[in-house]
């Protein structure tokens, strides 16, 4: 009757590549930091940088979904997909504005 | 930066993710305390180092989680508007708290992690029965239905899902919690997706770990954007989280849940009172900050 409704394979696995993929270059990116840092050469950008990845992987997954979503008629999850890209946006504007 | 105390860091992260990992749950919990009591940490630092390896874990992590079939995603983005905004009322809230309610509150939820780990979770009856069929509520509306297969049973398992205003409320409650406290706030998610919307125990843990992700990045973003988080704690932590997790979401998948349960509480227990004394002003080790 309701069966599998709610699954959406393809999605899934996309999804999953991506925070997989971005996971390991972040860490990479983090990890090539540290080991210079150790050598004595020390890179903040390089750190940020990976951190601020770290940080995007989570709204990049968001994107993705919203994607798939417009692109499958299912225009109520893709807003519902904006409006959590929205408040995750607002939160760096006033986190900016603040500072 | 000292290249004594990253490894110090990396090595805490790694430790605590392992820990957080195979109990299906944000090593942020683990991180914070230890960050605080035995690094001399100051506890907004803490915070959002912790919030990144919250990402860091839960990435990891949920892919494994994906692969398997046990997230349901239309769940989880459902639920994260309520997370996202919670998270934002933390991190701006969080600016005007004094340290000793955090820490405060920090000793309370760990207080009922420990509870809710020595409760065994119990399979609710979400699994679909044919007679409750109401075509006009949330779940059915956002076709959130689905089912995930079992390997015990061999088969795909439907389940319905259940009151997802009262689910939304909660998962509020566990954005706000998460971003004061720099934690995947699992205590709070996991009981709202067992009890208000009843998701069977595997579903409810995949998605849960799936939503972290987001939610710490809605709180983590704002603190970049406020300059709080510090990359020479962050930076150790969050690599040593990613480790730590892949090497705890091994032992998730492998063991059957509870066996490790007693110990995890009295590591609950004892934090706890850790972050007690902190409140008041009393520190056992480490060197002060």
């Amino acid at each position: 009757m309701i069966e599998s409704l709610a699954r959406h394979p393809r999605l899934e696995r996309l999804l999953a590549r991506v925070l997989d993929q971005g996971t390991w270059l972040a860490s990479g990116i983090i990890g090539a930091g540290w080991l210079l840092a150790a050598a004595g050469w020390r890179s903040v950008v390089l750190i940020d940088s990976g951190i601020a990845l770290f940080l995007l992987l989570p709204v990049v997954r968001v994107v993705v979904m919203l994607v798939v979503f417009v692109r499958e008629r299912d225009y109520r999850f893709g807003i519902i997909a904006a409006v959590v890209l929205s408040i995750i946006a607002l939160g760096a504007f006033l986190g900016a504005h603040i500072a | 930066m000292d290249v004594g105390f990253s490894a110090w860091l990396f090595a805490i992260a790694v430790a605590t993710s392992a820990l957080g990992g195979s109990l299906g749950m944000a090593s942020g919990i683990f991180i914070v305390p230890v960050l605080v009591t035995f690094g001399g940490v100051g506890i907004r630092t803490a915070v959002a180092a912790s919030i990144v390896s919250v990402i860091a874990c839960s990435c990891g992590s949920a892919a494994a989680f994906l692969r398997a079939g046990l997230t349901n995603i239309r769940v989880a983005i459902v639920l994260e508007t309520a997370t996202t905004l919670g998270a934002l009322t933390g991190v701006f809230v969080g600016g005007f708290l004094p340290p000793s309610f955090l820490f405060l509150l920090f000793a309370l939820i760990l207080l009922l992690s420990a509870q809710q780990m020595l409760a065994r979770r119990r399979e609710s009856p979400g699994v679909m029965t044919r007679e409750e069929v109401d075509s006009s509520d949330w779940a059915t509306v956002l076709r959130l239905h689905s089912s995930y297969p079992d390997e015990a049973l061999g088969r795909d398992v439907p389940y319905r899902v259940h009151r997802v205003p009262l689910g939304l409320g909660l998962m509020y409650g566990a954005g706000l919690i998460s971003a004061l406290l720099g934690i995947g706030s699992g205590v709070l998610k996991i009981p709202a997706m067992d009890t208000a919307l009843r998701l069977p125990i595997k579903v409810s843990s995949a998605t849960s770990n799936f939503m972290i992700g987001v939610t710490a990045a809605a709180s983590g973003v704002a603190y970049f954007a406020l300059g709080e988080i510090n990359p020479d704690v962050a930076g150790p932590v969050a690599i040593g989280s990613v480790i730590g997790s892949l090497l705890g979401a091994r032992f998730l998948m492998a063991m059957s849940g509870d066996r490790l349960r007693l110990f995890f509480v009295a590591v609950l227990i004892a934090l706890a009172v850790q972050m007690s004394l902190e409140a008041f002003g009393i520190r056992l080790g480490g060197h002060a900050s």
